[in-house]
């Protein structure tokens, strides 16, 4: 049966036209390219190179920035159905899409000089140049404010000097926004491959994420000319804003996972006979299908109406921490479920479970990681900040 | 525009503009379950799509006017609700959407749907139509030609493949005894069958171009119906699998397939 | 008194079988049968003659009926043909002509027709998924399916009447080429022959593929075929992890039916099973069983396939 994404409360209704063209155009080819191709990309532990040129061919690489770079000036809601539709393919390749678009060309056209905006962003649109994000660092995850990266000038030059990790794309990155402290201020940088003293060795062993590159970004005296830095943005709020916009987009994603991992489910517990009968007849695995419908319902609701928020600018962060939280931690439920549900047939990789199930336990953590986001949202309840103290 | 000559020779159009249309319909998607309730087909439920032959026709309708210059024109019979079809042929590229049709019209015939689209094709001037060798829903095909006869015009149905001309396309068509490559003079109907070409997909600046692209609204004079339609009702059942136990039964099961399932 | 044309199927300037089976389809509908046999001669014109339940043949005798093409077909044949129901065969030209001549008179066409019940035409619409029944309101032109009606018997003796026609052909067939056996992706065709691990080894496959081109099917493997030997390719796999296939007919041979590969081709219109295990889970889910080697079975389908499509 073809796949037809779960819309119990007919979301559809309210969506434009394009963004329906939109998302149908991503559904068609992550069912035509992606689904067929995805369990050899993660055994080899490769993400296709053709995969981003076609991101870039159909216009979906930083598809809400403006017409002017070679964007699309698209709705937030239609970057939001092409994270879903990525997602359901693989997290992986809704990575690669997240980074680029919200994490490299995000902050490009929010901070950057018009000619930055210019050098880069029409190629990077296009897919011709692949970008990444470097924040996290070894010692700081969820702490990034104490980042040991540093940026010294030098006449017409920066120094950069430090290491980042668990950057997504970082090795096979033409662009790398980089955020090192300047005088004791957080700002972004863009550091290009062949800049001395860059290297960027990718991170293996990982059992989760498979088809998508992790890497380190290694900075030993890496000169770069002064007008890369971007010049419109001091302090946490630089890499915080392109960040709400990827977990926006994660919100989303996560429902593709978990409509795929539910398809799944239903198909198989509709075909699988035990006791002589399918095993879709059963008490416990209908209550499991109707649980998984109710919080994709509910997830659907929750990222459409803050999509509609982020496109009418009505939105705040705290908002989107719970979109993020919600939507991950029900499609991460929702995969071990459906694991359950197809029984040992659910370790195989002839279904998509076992994979959904892994990523999302970095989806889980990346972006913010779960408990972080309670943090924030009890912060906002409470007006008490819950991350440091003094002991 | 008037009769062209039908010898053997290939006219050409001239200096004249090409002109290329394709005709594309909406059609409910090729795996949506098509439930019958009381008389009728109850097609709320689907989801609704370009007939797929429809795209390899856009195709070639697009590629022609990459080899040969002109303009494409996207038209579509229906009401407003088939205005997606035609905002789907905007997002790959044509030049001019156009929807036939009248409210005071309900299910046409074929008689009255073809002599509504030939109307309108022969008052845009178009030299060649390209269109699906037949539509999901009806599988009947015979808007191609049917199209085709009512403006005096040649035609190729089932084409597999294709060549552009200066003076008209060369058709791969099969026969019964192999695949004639035919030569077909301009004005005519090219109907397609899928494979010679891979239909392109949109991209967003294409569907942002379909937001923008007004639909025009045609109508025409058409004769009044002469098909009445009684009732729908659902396909005879199939019978229970059956068992055959040795090869010496195979010869039944050929039987079978022949004559009851109808499927070789 | 109601007047209905049968237009003749030909192949190669000969009548074909079909056609007396128009002629029932005809005589169901009227109570006058007249066949128009296009042709460059008036031989199969004379064949048509000995049709039982014909009043009248009329050979349409023109040198454009040496190839298709539509126009000038339409055009002959309309000169030929009186006024009244035009029956042609659903065949891939019978319904190209069948558009043709309704269009070129201002009558409706109904393609496809699998029943006549007094006035009513019935007609498959969606590819099958449900029946359209119809009723004709004046003249029309008509397609029928084959094996729609059984045959009218021999035993007729129509007058034949000669009309020679000279429409000038539309197009010209610059070369007849011969169709490529080249094989079908299973994902686009409408028959698929797969076999499984019980085929033994994969040169045993080449079986597969004589009957594929037979049948003008495409050839699949169950993925165990695929995992267990490399000269079988991932493309030919149908299911979970392969092609999820929705022919008209699946014919699986040596598959034993695991849930993974059934979810690739349970939606197939029709399925055979051929295996020599009695209690392989294939046949639940197939129309029709056959529980034999697939060395014993597949002769006698080639065979037979054979005879019956040439």
């Amino acid at each position: 049966m073809a796949y037809e994404g779960l819309d119990f409360y007919d979301i559809e209704s309210q969506l434009s036209e394009e963004e329906v063209m939109v998302r149908d155009m991503v559904r068609d080819w992550v069912d035509e390219e992606v689904i067929p191709n995805i369990e050899e990309a993660c055994r080899d532990g490769r993400f296709p190179e053709e995969w981003g040129k076609a991101l870039g061919e159909m216009g979906v690489l930083g598809m809400t920035i403006d017409e002017k770079y070679g964007c699309a000036g698209m709705s937030y809601v239609a970057y939001g159905l092409v994270c879903q539709e990525l997602e359901r393919g693989d997290s992986g390749l809704r990575s690669f899409a997240s980074v680029q678009g919200s994490l490299a060309m995000f902050p490009i056209s929010a901070f950057g000089s018009e000619e930055q905006k210019m050098h880069y962003l029409p190629q990077m649109a296009s897919g011709e140049w692949i970008g990444c994000f470097g924040l996290t660092e070894p010692d700081y995850g969820s702490n990034p404010g104490d980042m040991i990266t540093r940026a010294v000038e030098d006449g017409d030059e920066y120094v950069l000097n430090g290491a980042k990790m668990w950057i997504t794309n970082g090795t096979v990155a033409d662009v790398a926004i980089v955020w090192a402290k300047l005088d004791g201020v957080i700002r972004g940088f863009i550091v290009e491959k062949d800049d001395v003293g860059f290297s960027a060795p990718e991170m293996t062993g990982k059992h989760s994420l498979k088809a998508s590159v992790t890497s380190e970004l290694v900075f030993q005296d890496c000169r770069i000319p002064k007008d890369r830095i971007l010049p419109n943005v001091k302090g946490l709020k630089g890499p915080f804003s392109c960040l709400n916009n990827a977990r926006y987009g994660i919100s989303w994603g996560a429902i593709g996972s978990a409509q795929a991992c539910f398809h799944s489910a239903k198909e198989y517990a509709l075909s699988r006979i035990q006791f002589e009968h399918p095993i879709a007849s059963y008490q416990l695995v209908q209550n499991k299908l109707a649980w998984m419908l109710r919080e994709i319902t509910k997830g659907q609701l929750l990222a459409l109406h803050l999509g509609r928020k982020k496109d009418d600018g009505s939105w705040f962060p705290e908002q989107i921490s719970l979109a993020k939280m919600n939507n991950v931690d029900m499609a991460l439920e929702i995969a071990r479920m459906a694991r359950d549900i197809h029984g040992a047939n659910g370790i195989l990789d002839e279904y998509p479970i076992m994979r959904h199930m892994a990523n999302l336990e970095s989806v889980k953590t990346y972006e913010g990681t779960h408990d972080i986001h309670n943090l924030i949202i009890g912060r906002w309840i409470t007006g008490i900040q819950a991350f440091t103290r003094t002991v | 525009m008037g009769f062209q000559s039908k010898g053997c020779t290939l006219r050409g159009t001239g200096d004249k503009m090409t002109e290329i249309a394709v005709l594309v319909k909406r059609v409910p998607d090729t795996n949506a379950q098509i439930l019958v309730s009381g008389d009728r087909v109850d097609l709320s439920a689907v989801k609704w799509v370009m007939s797929p032959y429809d795209e390899f026709a856009l195709e070639a309708a697009m590629l022609h006017k990459e080899a040969k210059g002109g303009n494409v024109t996207a038209i579509t019979l229906g009401n407003a609700d088939c205005d997606k079809v035609l905002k789907d042929a905007k997002a790959v590229g044509v030049d001019r959407i156009i929807r036939v049709w009248d409210d005071s019209w309900s299910e046409l015939d074929s008689n009255q749907a073809q002599s509504a689209l030939a109307n309108v094709i022969r008052d845009l001037g178009i030299n060649i139509v390209y269109c699906g060798k037949s539509a999901a829903d009806t599988g009947a095909g015979s808007t191609g030609p049917g199209v085709a006869e009512r403006l005096g015009w040649a035609s190729a149905s089932n084409i597999i493949g294709l060549e552009f001309e200066d003076t008209g396309v060369e058709a791969m068509v099969p026969a019964a005894t192999g695949n004639a490559r035919t030569g077909v003079s301009l004005p005519a109907v090219i109907s397609c069958d899928k494979g010679f070409c891979k239909p392109r997909k949109p991209n967003v600046k294409g569907i942002m171009m379909a937001k923008r692209a007004q639909v025009e609204v045609m109508s025409s004079d058409i004769p009044s119906s002469s098909v009445n339609i009684i009732s729908h009702s659902p396909p005879p059942k199939k019978a229970p699998g059956q068992t055959f136990e040795g090869a010496s039964e195979v010869p039944r099961v050929v039987a079978a397939l022949r004559n009851d399932a109808n499927v070789i | 008194m109601s007047e209905t044309i049968v237009i003749a199927e030909t192949r190669d300037g000969e009548l074909h079988p079909v056609t007396a089976e128009l002629v029932s389809a005809a005589n169901n509908l009227g109570d006058s049968t007249t066949i128009v046999v296009p042709s460059t001669n008036d031989a199969a014109a004379n064949s048509a003659s000995s049709i039982a339940g014909v009043s009248k043949v009329i050979a349409c005798v023109g040198d454009c009926f040496a190839a298709y093409d539509a126009a000038s077909w339409a055009e002959a044949i309309d000169s030929c043909a009186p006024s009244g129901v035009i029956v042609c065969a659903a065949s891939q030209n019978g319904k190209d002509l069948a558009s043709r001549l309704a269009a070129r008179r201002s009558i409706s066409v109904v393609q496809d027709v699998v029943g006549i019940d007094g006035g009513t035409l019935t007609q498959p619409i969606y590819s099958g998924k449900a029946m359209q029944n119809l009723s004709l309101n004046g003249d029309a032109a008509i397609s029928v399916r084959a094996n729609t009606f059984a045959a009218a018997g021999d035993g007729g003796s129509a007058e034949v009447s000669v009309m020679n026609q000279s429409a000038d052909v539309a197009t010209a067939v610059r070369e007849m080429i011969a169709k490529a056996s080249e094989r079908l992706d299973v994902a686009e065709a409408d028959i698929i022959i797969s076999g499984g691990r019980g085929m033994q080894d994969p040169a045993n496959f080449a079986n597969l593929e004589r009957l594929a081109d037979t049948l003008g099917a495409a050839v699949g493997a169950s993925r165990a075929a695929v995992d267990t030997w490399e000269e079988i390719p991932h493309s030919m796999q149908v299911g979970q992890t392969g092609k999820t296939v929705n022919p008209s007919l699946y014919i699986a041979v040596g598959i034993s039916g695991a849930i993974q590969h059934l979810a690739g081709m349970r939606t197939s219109k029709y399925i055979v099973a051929i295996n020599k295990d009695p209690e392989a889970p294939i046949f639940k889910h197939a129309d029709y069983g056959i529980v034999s080697t697939w060395e014993d079975a597949l002769p006698v389908l080639e065979a037979e396939l054979k005879a019956l499509l040439g």
